[in-house]
């Protein structure tokens, strides 16, 4: 046999791994990019398993409808950590074509000319053009700045709601709460609710003189203490989360009046656990609704996809949250952006766009994850296309179509929020969870919090 | 076969090895040193020296990793005298530090006395000791948190079938430092091996010469352990303070930093400055902080500790 030269020797292991990648098949992208040279984008994002798969079902879709369009999904499943990606990917140059965004970096990223100016093509554009297309006035006040400019779009509405276990209430002989006008409770109805369902060990409720507090068995609710659920409280009660000029609003009278109260629901009526959530006690808010210990979960509509009629073992519903001067919920979600940087805007907005019709909503809609910020879903056609049984309560359209759109606060976190939230807003939480008196705790939080805010505008 | 055949077949890699063949032996002995310490060179080039000389360049920037760095003089230093969390971070890092490191060393010693003893299966027991070193920060971290759970964790059980009041060792500002130190005796393995391996170069001579002298097991101790465990018991210190002054990985998984700043050590500061309040320039002040303040505590350590570290071939 001659001796096997050099070239020959290449020329072999070239036709080689010719042969394997034809006959292994090619990567169905690289096989498309063959066939039709499409216009590649990246799509950044997070999320767990239900939120990974709905966006892969998403490509899939889209990628067929636009042939010459190929979406790579950059996918890292925490939110947080998925945002510092995100930045270093911005200053290395490798941010992606479009992504989620964080709703509390929306603004700084903004701020910063990160986000393409998407105003016109919304305009333009005869379906998300229409004025009613999405719920108003929320959906333009957290998308677009002073002058009216959008640079995102928002992926859904979440906000918080109380999740109830029926069987509870129906042995204290009280009606839950509802999502229609009449339905909610004033604050004072919901303190004695909670009274009559919080018992010790012995079966003594807060009001009876042999009350044990550091024996309780059944809490009535569990109200978690961070800025959206006290935010709720704090408009209910006539405060702001954040003023007209963006600054922390927490130490006006009324906002501090309302996160009193809710520390009161641990400290004075002893009605809910201490800590700032459930977690502390070893279980999930869910599972002590679910094991009977807890009547009354007050946390995120997202919460619906672990906690339905179908995966509880108990009977459970969902109602408003309480109102104290009148009702409402802080409504936010992260929103769908092109970056700036984007070399194909066109490309990368036809698939922001995608992600704000129906089809993508409703596949996190029907699983409970998400409330649609599109007003034809809110119709009597367009519930049909999401409201499923076993996970939607029966009352649960109304929380969708006439509670948000009526009482629903959208907030816009301004530029700095971070910052300001951990160092001072988080920690002024954290003493209000502990049991310190809220006018003690937020006039200078809010201070040192608000020259953070002032220093980034 | 040509010359000229020959010289079209030779490979440059042929070339170099032409070339260094033909140098001095003291020539190749250098370059040879010098291939050898390239790991370690280009190491610290490129993930030491570079990274400093960039957050010297951002010191004097604001830079939010989105917009270009922007020159703004001294206003990060200006910054570090008017910042209350500064003084919080750096507390809360010499109290953990200050505490956690002597009771470690002592801790490792001990436990590292105790599996130097001769008894049938101790090889099972050095391993059990040392198996938390190599569980992963993250899974050990997560074991402590439910450890520490006030309602349903191990301790507070424990105390309360002693009859104590339960404690919420991550939720209550005055006790998470306690808890944090708690968790840091947990990961003594590599000090207590180091310490084994020092014990067990103690030549047994010693030990025979003070039992004919009738010394005890304090007096043994005092006069023969610790003096020639000193250079081992120092290098230990050194290393544990260093290691102390960065914890972060702990509370950044359990605490955040909370409750209301109570677990904000230094290196968590300086990450959440920098990747969460994105002001990278004020994180590199941060940790040049961080680094004089290291500096000056191993000159410290080196200044009045290190004479007093015995070493039996002082000239080698």
């Amino acid at each position: 046999m001659d001796r096997l030269s050099r070239r020959n020797f290449l020329k072999m292991m070239g036709m080689t791994g010719a042969t394997l990648a034809a006959s292994s098949g090619l990567n169905p992208f690289l096989m498309r990019a063959l066939a039709q040279d499409p216009t590649q984008i990246s799509f950044g994002g997070w999320g767990g398993v239900a939120e990974d798969e709905g966006v892969q079902a998403a490509i899939e879709i889209f990628m067929a409808e636009n042939p010459n369009i190929a979406v790579e999904w950059r996918h890292i499943p925490d939110a947080g950590e998925f945002g510092r990606v995100l930045l270093t990917d911005i200053a290395a140059g490798t941010a992606p074509d479009a992504a989620f965004i964080l709703s509390d970096q929306y603004e700084t990223l903004r701020a910063n000319g990160a986000l393409l100016d998407i105003t016109d093509l919304i305009e333009s554009d005869p379906l998300l053009g229409q004025s009613d297309y999405f719920i108003q006035p929320q959906e333009s006040f957290r998308c677009a700045d002073n002058e009216g400019r959008w640079h995102g779009i928002g992926s859904t509405w979440v906000a918080h709601h109380i999740y109830y276990n029926a069987e509870l209430f129906e042995e204290a002989g009280i009606t839950p709460p509802g999502f229609q006008d009449d339905e909610i409770w004033d604050w004072d109805t919901f303190i004695e609710v909670c009274k009559a369902l919080t018992v010790d060990a012995n079966g003594f409720h807060p009001d009876d003189a042999e009350f044990d507090s550091d024996n309780i068995q059944q809490f009535a609710v569990d109200w978690p203490l961070w800025w959206q659920p006290i935010g709720s409280a704090v408009y209910s009660n006539g405060g702001q989360l954040f003023t007209d000029d963006g600054l922390c609003g927490l130490d006006s009278p009324e906002a501090m009046e309302a996160m009193q109260r809710l520390s009161d629901l641990i400290y004075v009526h002893h009605v809910a656990p201490r800590g700032a959530t459930l977690t502390d006690l070893g279980m999930t808010n869910t599972q002590m609704v679910d094991n009977g210990r807890l009547a009354m979960a007050v946390d995120g509509s997202w919460a619906l996809s672990w906690m339905n009629p179908s995966l509880m073992t108990v009977g459970m519903g969902t109602g408003a949250l309480p109102m104290m001067a009148q009702p409402a919920a802080v409504m936010q979600a992260h929103f769908h952006s092109v970056l700036a940087s984007t070399e194909n805007p066109q490309e990368a907005w036809e698939w922001v766009r995608f992600l704000a019709t129906p089809f993508y909503q409703e596949h996190f809609a029907k699983i409970g994850l998400w409330i649609p910020n599109q007003t034809s879903m809110l119709t009597e056609v367009g519930l049909e296309g999401w409201i499923t049984e076993g996970i939607h309560p029966s009352n649960y359209s109304q929380f969708a179509t006439d509670y948000l759109p009526a009482h629903g606060q959208a907030v816009r976190l301004p530029n700095g929020w971070v910052e300001a939230q951990n160092d001072y807003i988080a920690p002024a939480f954290e003493a209000l969870a502990a049991g310190e008196p809220a006018a003690d705790i937020f006039p200078d939080a809010v201070a040192a919090a608000n020259d953070v805010l002032r220093s980034y505008q | 076969m040509t010359n000229q055949t020959y010289k079209r077949k030779r490979s440059p890699v042929n070339g170099l090895f032409e070339w260094y063949n033909n140098l001095s032996l003291e020539r190749r002995r250098t370059i040879m040193g010098y291939i050898f310490i390239m790991p370690f060179i280009l190491g610290f080039l490129l993930w030491w020296l570079a990274p400093a000389l960039v957050a010297g360049y951002l010191s004097f920037h604001r830079w939010n990793l989105i917009s270009p760095p922007r020159f703004i003089g001294f206003d990060n230093f200006e910054r570090l005298f008017s910042d209350p969390l500064i003084v919080t971070s750096l507390k809360a890092t010499f109290i953990y530090t200050v505490t956690s490191v002597p009771l470690g060393l002592v801790f490792a010693f001990f436990l590292a006395v105790l599996i130097n003893t001769k008894i049938r299966g101790i090889a099972i027991f050095r391993t059990i000791y040392y198996l938390p070193t190599i569980v992963p920060f993250v899974a050990s971290a997560i074991l402590w948190a439910w450890i520490l759970n006030t309602e349903f964790g191990l301790l507070n059980a424990g105390l309360r079938s002693l009859g104590f009041a339960k404690v919420a060792w991550l939720q209550e500002p005055g006790w998470t430092m306690t808890s944090f130190i708690i968790m840091s005796m947990w990961a003594v393995g590599g000090p207590m091996i180091i310490f084994l391996a020092g014990l067990q170069g103690i030549p047994d001579v010693y030990y025979e010469a003070a039992d004919i002298d009738g010394a005890g097991h304090w007096d043994k101790l005092w006069r023969i352990t610790l003096p020639l465990m000193s250079p081992i018991i120092f290098f230990n210190l050194v290393i544990g303070l260093i290691g102390a002054a960065q914890e972060f990985v702990r509370a950044y998984l359990i605490t955040g930093g909370g409750p209301q700043n109570s677990t904000l050590f230094l290196v968590l500061y300086i990450y959440r400055t920098a990747f969460q309040s994105q002001r990278m320039g004020y994180a590199a002040v941060l940790s040049w902080v961080l680094f004089i303040i290291l500096m000056i505590l191993s000159y410290l350590v080196f200044r009045y500790l290190g004479s007093r570290v015995y070493y039996e071939n002082p000239g080698e």
